[in-house]
């Protein structure tokens, strides 16, 4: 047990202050996933809200298909982006490979069904209650997206954050495609997994305490914007 | 503003929630949309109001169709029209924001003098700060009427605006409802409260399982009912079954132990006669008019409905409710056990087929 209070003080210590290097790890850390979750939100939020919205033939089957993708394993998604951008894949012309460009692609990819279905089922009880109502007071259709929006913006402010959630702490995909070059594309999940096995546990432990501020921070901050 | 249907359905999957619905509403008096729970009124309601396409059939608009308007002209449609839904929905945020809601989405600047009007109509007067969720649910139905009144549309849409209220709520909300009609407003009104359809009706529009089986002025669907339905329905309180015989010239309808005189063109075949009790002359001796019922039997109970006494009357097995002043009934010492005679006329009785 001391064993792992002795780990905890050092890494600690490590913190007080920053060395430079764990201050970019920090950095690229919130802006890959920031980035990641913020694409997957500008395409699954009107997603999410066409769905709730709008009846047709197969929106079933495209509600079971995004329930169903947000359960896909996120090595996988590692290894269709690694597809993608590596030399040979059709987005290789771009170089994304062990980029953070590449990081934010799998992130992205990997939130975007988790947010959609998240804020799908928040938006169940409260989409159709809205759409009446702001339809019935003579809104048009860029006021009755506004108005739903409104109205079911803390659910999608829980499945943004959900998804933030997941995709920072995500480790084993982003490793594939970022390849956790040293002060290039390495970003915490990939730091504490690499500097523990080589043996730097307080280090590990250094970053890992920001690890849990950051998804604590995140977490107060919503809390914060229900309370208005 | 006119309205007219024409073979309007509505379905939901397979299920046909509205059939083959033709009907015309009139500005200037209200329109009841009576039926049962699932008859489609609210269908048939949110179909009026653009909240959903009919699945078949054209809506008019002041001659306008449905099926060729453009998303601006729906818009536009919808906002000469005023929703109440039956379970209140209102945004987050107090009264006010709730009653500037509509005026913004119009791009319209309402006054804080029309604000206090219009709450002050519906009963809410100084409520503005108040957070819209925290009212009581008369208090939500009568913000939602006076959110759609501060909108001044020219078609309100009132959902059971009335269910599960209480009885002072209730008058409000009906009192505004009578003045909108009469302001020459078209009014549709969905309910299944017979007693609110009696007091506030112009014209009633009988739905049952989608399809509809009475329309016309309130007076006519309610005491010349076409279908049994109705009549159970609108708590006719005599619906007597028996089967039509011609008897020495005269279409009798054979009840078993009563025979009960009728004009009818049929003479054959079961029918219900339906009697209103008002129709129905009391008297503790048999009386001789040109009436052609006359039955007699032994009161079974007195029930006290305030402005009359209604009767049980049990005549050879077959049970009448009639109607008698508080006056009669004290000069006649009416009470159970006494016999009394009742008399009504064959053209009193309202056949319906069985």
């Amino acid at each position: 047990m001391s064993y792992f209070l002795e780990g905890l003080k050092q890494g600690a210590a490590l913190l007080l202050p920053p060395s430079s290097e764990i201050l970019q790890i920090i950095a690229l850390s919130l802006a890959v996933s920031g980035v990641a979750t913020l694409l997957a939100s500008l395409v699954a939020v009107p997603a999410s809200l066409f769905l709730a919205l709008k009846e047709f033939r197969g929106k079933r089957f495209l509600v079971g298909l995004v329930n169903t993708a947000m359960s896909v394993p996120a090595v996988l998604i590692g290894l269709l982006v690694y597809g993608l951008v590596n030399r040979r894949g059709p987005l290789g012309i771009l170089g994304l490979l062990f980029t953070p460009g590449a990081m934010i692609l799998a992130q992205a990819l990997l939130a975007f069904p988790l947010i959609t279905a998240l804020a799908l089922a928040a938006l169940k009880g409260i989409a159709r209650d809205a759409r009446d109502l702001a339809l019935s007071l003579g809104a048009n259709r860029s006021q009755l997206a506004a108005a739903v929006i409104r109205q079911g913006r803390f659910a999608f402010l829980t499945a943004i954050i959900a998804g933030f959630s997941r995709v920072i702490g995500e480790t084993g995909m982003t490793l594939m495609v970022g390849g956790n070059i040293k002060g290039q594309t390495r970003v915490l999940t990939t730091a504490i997994s690499l500097e523990t096995m080589k043996g730097n546990f307080e280090l590990g432990i250094a970053l890992g305490i920001v690890l849990l501020l950051a998804a604590l921070a995140v977490n107060i901050a919503l809390q914060g914007l229900q309370g208005k | 503003m006119q309205l007219r249907v024409e073979n309007l359905g509505y379905r939901v999957g397979k299920k046909e929630i509205l059939q083959g619905i033709d009907l015309e509403f009139a500005p200037g008096a209200v329109n009841v949309i009576l039926g049962l729970n699932g008859a489609g009124k609210s269908t048939l309601l949110r179909l009026l109001a653009l909240l959903d396409k009919p699945g078949q059939g054209e809506i008019y608009y002041d001659g306008q169709k449905r099926s060729t308007m453009s998303r601006c002209q729906c818009t536009a449609l919808r906002r000469r029209c005023g929703f109440v839904f039956q379970s209140p929905l209102l945004l987050a945020g107090s009264v006010e924001d709730n009653l500037r809601f509509g005026p913004r989405l119009r791009d319209l600047n309402v006054g804080d003098h029309e604000i206090r009007q219009v709450l002050e109509k519906t009963g809410l007067n100084g409520r503005e700060g108040q957070e819209a969720r925290l009212l009581s649910g008369g208090e939500k139905q009568r913000l939602q009427l006076a959110r759609v009144m501060l909108l001044d549309p020219d078609l309100y849409l009132l959902d059971e605006p009335t269910a599960n209220l209480d009885p002072l709520s209730v008058k409000n909300i009906e009192t505004a409802i009578a003045r909108l009609a009469r302001e020459g407003k078209t009014v549709i009104l969905a309910t299944h409260n017979l007693i609110q359809a009696r007091l506030l009706a112009g014209e009633i529009v009988f739905l049952k399982d989608g399809l509809l089986v009475q329309a016309g002025a309130a007076a006519e669907v309610l005491s010349r009912p076409l279908s049994l339905d109705i009549a159970e329905f609108s708590a006719a309180e005599n619906i007597i079954p028996g089967t039509l015989v011609l008897r020495e010239g005269r279409t009798v309808l054979d009840c078993g132990q009563l025979a009960i005189e009728v004009v009818s063109e049929r003479s054959g075949g079961r029918a219900a006669a339906v009697i209103r009790p008002e129709d129905i002359l009391v008297s503790e001796k048999p009386i001789s008019s040109s009436a052609r019922n006359s039955f007699r039997g032994p009161i079974l109970a007195v029930a006290d409905l305030g402005a009359v006494m209604a009767l049980s009357v049990d005549c050879s097995g077959i049970l009448f409710t009639v109607f008698v002043t508080r006056i009669s009934c004290a000069q006649m010492n009416l009470a159970p056990g006494i016999d009394v005679s009742l008399t009504f006329k064959a053209t009193s009785v309202h056949l319906l087929p069985l």
